[in-house]
């Protein structure tokens, strides 16, 4: 009791000691407990209103700073509590792992003010060819999204610093067929590397390319097409060289200390393209038609033979998979061309072979894999989830930083002001609210660092040992991270994400809400007592 | 004259008080009478005050005690609590045979 009369505003400190001198002659040790207790309540809430209203009740004509004033050690404490926050933020700001995910943070906010959803490259492009460094232009020339005329010179200039980068050509032509240099690019790319299916993937695509689309393809251009898929289908490797990609990533990352993850894992555009899977399956399907023709006639033989050519198609992709795309094309086509076997065998009356392809079909049937996406620890909802969480805590720092320098403002103000009425009231709450918005900063903080760090170790992995594995999970939280048209529609799904993740607000809603609030709140209570304070100041 | 909102309980102490119109009274006292805690009772009787309804006075009791705060009504407070008193009483009494029948 004598610390809550101690706290207490002076007009209530005599209510105070009267609560106390009754304590003598309250019965029982339970009774003065209570009553204690009781009045201790009644004090502390009188302290907690005097501070944030402090002479509201028109007792005092010269307001003081309420608690605050009273209590120097108290203001001090606070002060301190606050410096400790932002001091504590402070060291999370020194980590490497926050840097990255505070600017991973930003990019959607950035992206949806500056309508720029990409990295931009052109300075390390530009960093690049002053260094005459070919796997940097080779980088850019991969990932960029701006111009493809400018990947089409990157890539040369690659090619023309160290020749052995031919592969960047197949890279970048692979993802725009459509690019006038392709064709070119591919006849040198495959007497560079000529068992290589991609090309015939690239080259067959180039053929479809605008032509299909306005009509019936003439004779010549169906023939061609096929022609180029046979080939792709009779081709002992397939390689998408994202091997090679991962390998120039892991020596330019840190020769131009890269950051942004989105910048080094963009493979989910670098994977093989959908018109790849597209003309397979298309091609396939002719295949396993033709072959089941043959069938009917009674040539068995050459039916099976059909029904193989996509099977070992499907071997070459699925063996050779970089990505779960990939793997998944892979093995849709032998599970395609192990059901027209069986079905083949079947007909023969071979039961125990019919029986093998049909476990064999079972068994490749994209739909009975479990484990897509492959590589994901964390799984696609826990990283919608995160990065949501990522992209809120970052907004969040930046808006407690917002009150805390408004704070800070106006606490230097009224040290100016010394002795004026205005500055005794309004510093208090100024001191509260850079309180709230120190204890913001840091559990935005600290939210962002935990909630990204696993991200951040998957980042390092994969650039410094070139384990590919985990990058699903970063692939995906990036994916996540792109932002919908509009900022009130971005800022709704974001909230949403980060909040609704267990299907009830979570605690982080509580604490953004709460702190936000009372820093709001507590600047427009300063505002209202600037407001109310030149009339008070000259009562008599 | 401004008055205070009067709740029930508020009511009730002021009731108490207008029965010993006269009389000082001390806050455990009341508290007993009343049956109201510290916690409810004196937020009543400091706003009664700051409305000037009720006067306070420290008494020395015995020596090596602290001395303890009194109360009682002013005039102000007393006609206060004639007048929300008799305005409570019939209202009471209406409701009363509601209640008794059957």
């Amino acid at each position: 009791m004598q610390a809550a009369i101690r706290i207490a505003p002076a007009d209530t400190r005599d209510w105070g000691r009267a609560m106390a001198a009754e304590l003598t002659h309250v019965e029982g040790d339970w009774g003065a407990l209570m009553w204690s207790l009781g009045s201790a309540g009644v004090l502390a809430r009188q302290a907690l209103i005097s501070l944030i209203v402090p002479g509201r009740q028109g007792q005092g004509v010269v307001p003081d700073d309420g608690l605050l004033a009273k209590s120097p050690t108290l203001r001090n404490a606070l002060l301190t509590v606050t410096g400790a926050c932002l001091l504590a933020a402070l060291f999370f700001v020194a980590s490497p792992p926050f840097r990255q995910a505070f600017q991973v943070a930003l990019a959607p906010w950035h992206a949806l003010i500056h309508h720029n959803p990409q990295p931009d490259f052109a300075d390390l492009a530009r960093r690049a060819g002053a260094r005459q460094d070919a796997e940097g232009l080779a980088f850019c020339a991969i990932r960029s999204r701006y111009s493809w005329g400018e990947n089409v010179r990157l890539a040369d200039e690659a090619v023309r610093l160290d020749p052995r980068l031919l592969w960047v050509y197949a890279v970048v032509a692979m993802q725009n067929p459509a690019l006038p240099e392709t064709a070119t690019w591919v006849e040198r790319l495959k007497q560079w590397d000529p068992q290589n299916a991609l090309f015939y993937l690239i080259s067959a695509r180039l053929l479809k390319q605008g032509r299909f689309h306005e009509g019936p393809p003439a004779p010549e251009q169906w023939q061609a097409w096929q022609n180029a898929m046979a080939s792709a289908f009779q081709s002992a490797k397939f390689d998408d060289y994202l091997d090679r990609v991962a390998q120039i990533t892991q020596r330019v990352v840190p020769r131009y200390q890269l950051y942004d993850p989105r910048e080094v894992d963009s493979r989910t555009q670098i994977d093989l393209p959908h018109y790849a899977f597209e003309d397979s399956e298309n091609y396939a399907r002719i295949l396993l038609a033709d072959g089941e023709k043959q069938e009917a006639k009674g040539d068995i033989k050459t039916g099976r033979e059909r029904f193989w050519s996509v099977a070992r198609f499907g071997q070459l992709i699925d063996s050779h998979a970089r990505t779960d795309f990939e793997r998944w094309m892979g093995m849709g086509l032998q599970s395609a061309a192990y059901e027209r076997l069986q079905a083949s065998f079947q007909k023969q009356g071979d039961g125990p072979q019919a029986s093998l392809f049909a476990y064999l079909a079972a068994r490749f049937d994209p739909g009975n894999a479990p484990e897509f996406p492959q590589g994901s620890a964390l799984g696609m909802r826990t990283a919608g989830r995160n990065a949501a969480v990522v992209e809120m805590s970052g907004l969040m720092i930046l808006i407690f930083a917002g009150l805390a320098l408004a704070a800070l403002a106006i606490i230097i103000a009224a040290g100016r002001l010394e002795g004026g009425i205005v500055a005794q009231r309004v510093r208090p709450v100024a001191i509260i609210v850079g309180l709230s918005s120190a204890l913001g900063i840091l559990f935005s903080t600290a939210t962002l660092y935990l909630t990204y760090r696993p991200y951040w170790y998957i980042f390092q992995s994969a650039i410094q040992t070139g384990d590919r594995l985990p990058t699903a999970d970063l692939r995906f939280f990036l994916n996540d991270l792109s932002a919908p048209a509009g900022f009130l529609p971005h800022v709704l799904h974001t909230l949403l994400s980060a909040l609704l993740y267990s299907g009830s607000p979570s605690f982080l809603f509580y604490v953004w809400t709460g702190v936000t609030l009372l820093g709001i709140g507590g600047l427009v209570l300063i505002v209202l007592r600037r407001l109310r304070g030149g009339p008070r100041a000259h009562a008599p | 004259m401004k008055t205070p909102r009067l709740s029930p309980e508020t009511l009730l102490v002021i009731q108490k008080f207008a029965e010993r119109p006269t009389d000082w009274l001390y806050g455990y006292e009341l508290s007993r009478v009343t049956g109201l805690k510290s916690g409810t009772l004196y937020p009543i009787l400091m706003r009664l005050e700051r409305y000037a309804l009720l006067e306070a006075c420290w008494v020395a009791t015995e020596v090596g005690v602290p001395p303890r705060h009194t109360y009682r009504l002013t005039p102000n407070g007393l006609e206060l609590a004639q007048t929300k008193l008799a305005e409570a009483r019939p209202r009471a009494m209406v409701r009363q045979p509601a209640f008794c029948i059957g």
